[in-house]
């Protein structure tokens, strides 16, 4: 037990650490893009016939820096506030904290990919213990290819063939918006049943994209794990097969939780595309938007929330690991 | 070849074999070709005696072992034979079930690679339940009971060892909690492949004591599987000596030791310090272990590493014939010798 504590603080400052990163690379970012958006509001703002000092205040508040101060005195003052949750004020939505924007799209963004990514968790896993164990047959054969085609196609073009088929070839979910918008939002049995049935495809979208990776990532766990001595040594002592099916899965989905970090950092990625493909108002909407509107301090802090969850769901699946894996302990 | 073996004074002993394998042949498909891993092996079993199998690497001991629990999975294949169990009949027609109900129950095993021979995820005690609820037993906590008492018996911590896991138990502690896993369900017969190889010398006379007492004490029938005729000469009351997937020497242990038939025998006698009581007299045999792509098909197969090769031996491969009483040998070459 005392590992898994020095491994849980040992994670945490990792992970801040890497926060840390993210944010001075945005800093620096932001600082030298061509056309210096803190530098053009504040412009904008002299010349609108706002004050200097008042001016001065108002991008403060929006990008929690200056630019007439010395670089690292911007630096440490931009992070200071990053650590008290400070991230600026948005600039389509006029003078909304960008952090109240944020918490209010974190949820959307949040319950969908985790959705997406446990069921995509599960059937991979279990179509790539089917298609191990069933190598050489046309089941086996079939699955593997399937894997291996879902791999392969772009979440983008996935959401949207998705949406076609489903919403307009034939309408059998609603499109865009995350609930009907003529239900009022509340503990309803009516809004639950609409917010899940607008969630239908876009959760599919994220499921399907993880599929493939996940199956085609087993069935070669499960492969090697087949060759093992204990699998062959439990055979000849005649477990039952299911007892020896157990042995197989729990070995061979160990491994997999080092790939669930990259598929986290995947599934958040592809919010951007099936976020605005599907009108979901998430982190990824977010991102796409502050884009466009060149809203500087909301996508930064888009970013960083995504870095965080990214961060978290790695520091979750490592501890799982520690969990799962007795021999890790030792380390 | 089993012509041989039936002559009377085997027959009378007859009652007393648990298992008599019969023309076992099992090939091994290869780019090169199929190959024969056991050619033509015949091999009786006694009840409560230990029968060694001796061999150096690549001769077929694991594949003998693997084939009585009717365990050969491609690219290897039982192509002839037969292996029968006094009370269960041909093993290699067991399937499904009733093949479950001989792995453990009927024979018990303890594998070449008993460091790796326990899943890594699991508590050894787990492990051992899972080997109840296998096999039916309605209250499996009976094994566990059974596995602290031999656990005592071989100078282990029962409470530590069968609540830790594979990786925090030392090389010669998973030997013989392996050794445990095998006599919790009470098999008949006890199947050994080399047991001690991983262990330094005194883990592993430790550990021959031990199954040697509890050889007796169960009254098993145990087959030992080995490349050491010093573990032959330590416990063993019968021996085979195989060499390329033939037999070719058996016997009782003190003849074989005492008139080796076989120039192999011999070889293999002499590679073993302990046998001719100094280092410097140990002589390692020479030539390489067979390789199955390189046997010759025709004649006697260990003729290319044999200082009394003649004519004949390229020819034909010579059948196993009566030395003495139940000690057989299969070379052409009759001579005495004494080097
Ligand atoms: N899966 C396999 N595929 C191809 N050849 C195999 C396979 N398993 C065993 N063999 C071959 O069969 C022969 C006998 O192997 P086996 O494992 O029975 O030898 P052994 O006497 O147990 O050797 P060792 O002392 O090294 O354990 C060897 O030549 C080996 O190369
Ligand atoms: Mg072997």
């Amino acid at each position: 037990m005392k590992g898994f504590w020095i491994r849980l603080v040992r994670r945490l400052a990792g992970g801040l650490i890497m926060v840390l990163a993210v944010s001075s690379f945005t800093f620096f970012l932001v600082h030298f893009m061509p056309g210096n958006p803190v530098q053009t509001k504040l412009n904008t703002l002299l010349e609108s016939g706002t004050p200097p000092l008042q001016a001065e205040a108002q991008v403060r508040s929006m990008y929690g820096f200056v630019p007439h101060t010395p670089l690292y005195v911007q630096y440490f003052h931009y992070i200071w506030q990053i650590l008290h949750l400070n991230l600026g004020q948005s600039i389509s939505y006029a003078g909304v904290p960008v952090l109240h924007l944020l918490l209010k799209a974190m949820p959307w963004t949040v319950i969908m990919v985790l959705t997406g990514l446990f069921i995509s968790f599960i059937i991979g896993i279990a179509a790539g213990v089917v298609a191990s164990v069933n190598r050489n047959s046309r089941m086996g054969d079939g699955l593997t290819m399937l894997s291996t085609f879902l791999h392969g196609i772009p979440q983008f073009i996935l959401a949207l063939g998705l949406a076609y088929l489903f919403t307009t070839v034939f309408r059998v979910f609603p499109f865009g918006a995350p609930y009907n918008a003529a239900i009022t939002p509340g503990w309803s049995a009516a809004f639950l049943a609409s917010l899940a049935r607008h969630a239908v495809l876009p959760i599919a979208a994220y499921a399907i994209s993880g599929f493939g990776g996940w199956a085609l990532a087993m069935r070669a766990s499960v492969s090697s794990v087949l060759g093992d001595d204990y699998i062959l040594a439990a055979e000849l002592r005649g477990v039952t097969p299911a007892i020896r099916l157990r042995y197989i899965a729990r070995n061979a989905i160990l491994p997999l939780f080092t790939i669930l970090t990259l598929s986290v950092g995947f599934m958040f990625g592809g919010s951007i595309f099936i976020e605005t493909i599907f009108d979901y108002p998430g982190l990824g909407y977010m991102i796409n938007s502050a884009l466009a509107a060149r809203d500087y301090p909301l996508m930064d802090g888009a970013f960083l929330m995504i870095t965080l969850a990214v961060i978290i769901a790695n520091i979750v699946a490592d501890l799982l690991y520690t969990v799962l894996d007795p021999r890790i302990q030792r380390i | 070849m089993s012509a041989d073996l039936s002559t009377t004074s085997e027959a009378m002993k007859s009652s007393h074999i648990v298992c008599s394998v019969r023309n076992l042949t099992v090939t091994y498909q290869t780019d090169a070709g199929d190959f024969p891993a056991l050619h033509n092996v015949n091999l009786d079993i006694q009840q409560n005696q230990i029968t060694a199998v001796i061999g150096e690497s690549g001769s077929g001991k694991s594949t003998l072992a693997l084939a009585m629990l009717n365990g050969i999975a491609l690219p290897g294949r039982v192509t002839g034979g037969t292996i029968s169990l006094s009370q269960h009949g041909d093993v290699l027609a067991l399937r499904g079930k009733a093949l479950r109900r001989l792995r453990g129950p009927v024979v018990g095993t303890v594998f070449q690679a008993s460091q790796n021979a326990m899943n890594p995820l699991r508590r050894i005690g787990k492990q051992i339940l899972d080997l109840g609820r296998s096999h039916g037993y309605k209250d499996p906590r009976i094994l566990l009971r059974e596995a602290q008492l031999l656990a005592k018996k071989m100078s282990m911590d029962p409470d530590r060892v069968l609540t830790a896991y594979p990786h925090q138990l030392s090389g010669g502690m998973r030997q013989r909690l392996g050794i445990i896993m095998a006599l919790v369900l009470h098999p008949e017969i006890l199947l050994l492949d080399e047991p001690t190889t991983a262990l330094d010398l005194l883990t592993q006379s430790a550990v021959l004591q031990i199954i040697q007492s509890i050889h007796r004490e169960r009254q098993l029938t145990t087959l030992l599987i080995t490349h050491d005729m010093g573990v032959v000469a330590e416990v063993a009351d019968t021996v085979v000596v195989l060499y390329a997937g033939r037999v070719m020497e058996e016997g009782r242990t003190a003849a074989v030791l005492r008139h080796p038939g076989h120039p192999y025998t011999r070889a293999l006698i002499k590679a073993i310090p302990r046998l001719t009581g100094s280092l410097d007299q140990a002589r390692p045999l020479e030539g390489s272990p067979p390789d199955l792509t390189m046997i010759p098909r025709q004649g006697c197969v260990f003729r290319q590493r044999c200082r009394y090769r003649m004519a004949l031996c390229d020819n034909e491969s010579p059948s196993l014939k009566q030395l003495e009483d139940g000690h057989l040998t299969a070379c052409h070459w009759e001579g005495q010798s004494d080097d």
